[in-house]
């Protein structure tokens, strides 16, 4: 257990967790356990149910999946953004019950999560949005943060847009610097939500060998939500599929091409017939 | 569930008070409550930076107090000049004159001055903190603050608060000294202008001595607590309501409706509430006289 990242087991989610207001603000910033036990469970659909997943330390996986089966949703959930119904979580070996489980708590346990807007904070000129955290957290001096800062923006090439403010990029920029924002913050579980969407052909290049070189030198565990499934071979990392509500097994690329479920026929088609 | 294992153990009294606490915590007034708790003990959390903080409180108090100044100014000067003399009129007619100063504490000083900044700080800055902290909320901003290890109720709640509570403070008493001073000034002006037509007499002597043998210990107090509570209705409500923001557009504008109108609810119940403590006085006199 010690050197697994991420084990879930049996989760299920529900669909009024996501929309009813009052449990969506009592979890988010009121959270108060007392409440959980009394409100009422009407009116839920499931939309996942019975999930298991682990990933080991410095292991990276892709989830794949057609949309709309609520993926986002079960990266929120492991971000600590959305509570599940029931279930078993363990975060680097330790288990985290559902009273506990809110978004700043799984933070503290260096989980990160880039957002497929990027959601950068809209006042804050590129460079002190990467700062922020770090600056909160106290990790460091001044000009230590201003040297992580430089790297940061270094790595993911927007240094020369450092002083701009996040209005001024384009979606693919934004996405970058939140992905340096992210990377600021040393994650030892960092979450993707569509990395390379919105990024093109030769800035993805650059972002996977970054990832890679993330899961080699700071043995960082990735876990990527994606559609461009190629991510995956050129990781040389496994994938698992969400259908049906529940996740698949996790399988190499090449197994899933030249296999004959219909989750991967549907999904490979186009690569199949390119070959 | 851990917490229907808490509710077996209670006796029927400690059920009931049980059910009270969740039903009041689980209502809006509650969670509002629950709220303002939570940004007072995020000022303590251990994640203390003095530097950014204070920053973040400068601007708020910049943000809060000084930009409404001026409109603050001319409606605390004008509605001076009306309460000054339509109160000297109608006193020196039914021959009161000597409640004038009694009657400008209780108008200007104790009620109108804290109510009047707290609609004014109400209207514009509890608006604008919903539409800020909502769009933020729309925008996920929230969400990637808190997925940073970041308390949303620390980074954006306690600056507004701390900065709210000092500029509805200070904002209140120069609302009562220009409502006085240039209320005066403004009276002074209108009589010289309209000649005898008014028929009042008035100086500064009189008016100042009469203000201040009537002013009591109590409104000393007042003139700070009041404030401080309305600072904290309005910041921790408008912030509330841009916090509970559902991801709609269109719910941006029902919440910033929502903050001010709540707020003037709060605050002129909290007034009576406060208000209360004057009666308690009166019976005291009251009863000292028979």
């Amino acid at each position: 257990m010690i050197e697994m990242a991420l084990v879930i087991k049996d989760l299920h989610f529900s669909y009024s967790e996501m929309m009813s207001r009052r449990r969506v603000r009592s979890q988010s910033f009121l959270n108060w356990s007392g409440l959980s036990g009394v409100v009422l469970e009407d009116n839920r659909k499931e939309i996942l149910s019975g999930v298991n997943l682990s990933v080991k330390l410095g292991e990276t996986i892709c989830i794949g999946g057609a949309s709309g089966q609520g993926k986002s949703a079960f990266l929120r959930i492991i971000a600590g953004l959305a509570k599940p119904t029931s279930g078993t979580l363990y975060y680097f070996g330790e288990h985290i019950p559902i009273e506990r489980h809110d978004a700043l708590e799984i933070a503290s346990r260096q989980v990160g999560l880039v957002f497929q807007n990027g959601a950068l904070i809209s006042n804050l000129r590129v460079r002190d949005n990467v700062a922020l955290p770090l600056r909160y957290h106290g990790m460091g001096t001044e000009a230590e943060i201003e040297d992580k800062v430089n790297m940061a923006l270094d790595l993911m090439r927007v240094r020369h847009e450092a002083d701009l403010f996040p209005h001024m990029l384009s979606t693919g920029m934004q996405k970058r610097v939140a992905i340096a924002r992210s990377w600021a913050m040393d994650p030892k579980l960092l979450l993707m939500d569509e990395p390379t969407s919105g990024l093109d052909n030769y800035n993805r290049r650059n972002l996977l060998p970054l990832i890679d070189n993330m899961r080699k030198l700071f043995n960082t565990s990735i876990i990527i939500v994606t559609h461009d499934l190629l991510i995956a071979k050129e990781l040389g990392c496994n994938i698992v599929f969400l259908q049906n509500k529940t996740l698949t097994e996790p399988h190499s690329f090449d197994y899933w091409q030249k296999s004959n479920e219909p989750i991967a026929e549907e999904l490979f088609r186009d690569l199949q017939a390119k070959e | 569930m851990k917490n229907n294992v808490v509710y077996k153990k209670l006796t029927l009294p400690g059920r009931l008070f049980y059910l009270l606490g969740v039903f009041f915590l689980s209502s809006t007034p509650g969670q509002q409550f629950t709220l303002f708790v939570k940004t007072v003990a995020s000022v303590f959390s251990r994640k203390k930076n003095f530097k950014s903080d204070s920053k973040n409180v400068i601007n708020q108090i910049f943000f809060t107090g000084v930009e409404i100044f001026p409109v603050l100014f001319v409606v605390a000067t004008l509605f001076g000049t009306v309460i000054i003399i339509e109160v000297i009129t109608m006193m020196n007619k039914v021959g009161f004159s000597d409640v004038v100063g009694d009657l400008m504490v209780i108008v200007i000083i104790r009620e109108l001055g804290p109510i009047f900044t707290a609609f004014l700080i109400a209207g514009r800055s509890g608006a604008a903190l919903t539409t800020y902290i909502g769009s933020m909320a729309i925008n996920s901003e929230v969400d990637a603050l808190a997925t940073m290890g970041v308390d949303p109720i620390r980074y954006l709640v306690m600056p507004a608060l701390i900065g709210g509570i000092f500029a509805v403070l200070i904002m209140t008493i120069l609302f009562s000294f220009s409502g006085i001073c240039a209320g005066f000034l403004m009276a002074k002006l209108l009589i010289y202008f309209v000649g005898d037509m008014l028929n009042v007499q008035i100086s500064w002597a009189y008016l100042s001595t009469a203000i201040l043998q009537s002013l009591t210990m109590t409104d000393f107090i007042l003139v700070i607590v009041k404030p401080v509570i309305f600072a904290c209705i309005i910041i921790t409500n408008a912030s509330y309501q841009g916090l509970a923001i559902r991801k709609d557009v269109r719910q941006v504008p029902k919440a910033t409706s929502r903050s001010v109108i709540y707020s003037f609810l709060y605050i002129v119940i909290f007034d009576v509430i406060l208000s209360s403590f004057y009666i308690f006085q009166y019976f005291g006199e009251i009863s000292k006289i028979i």
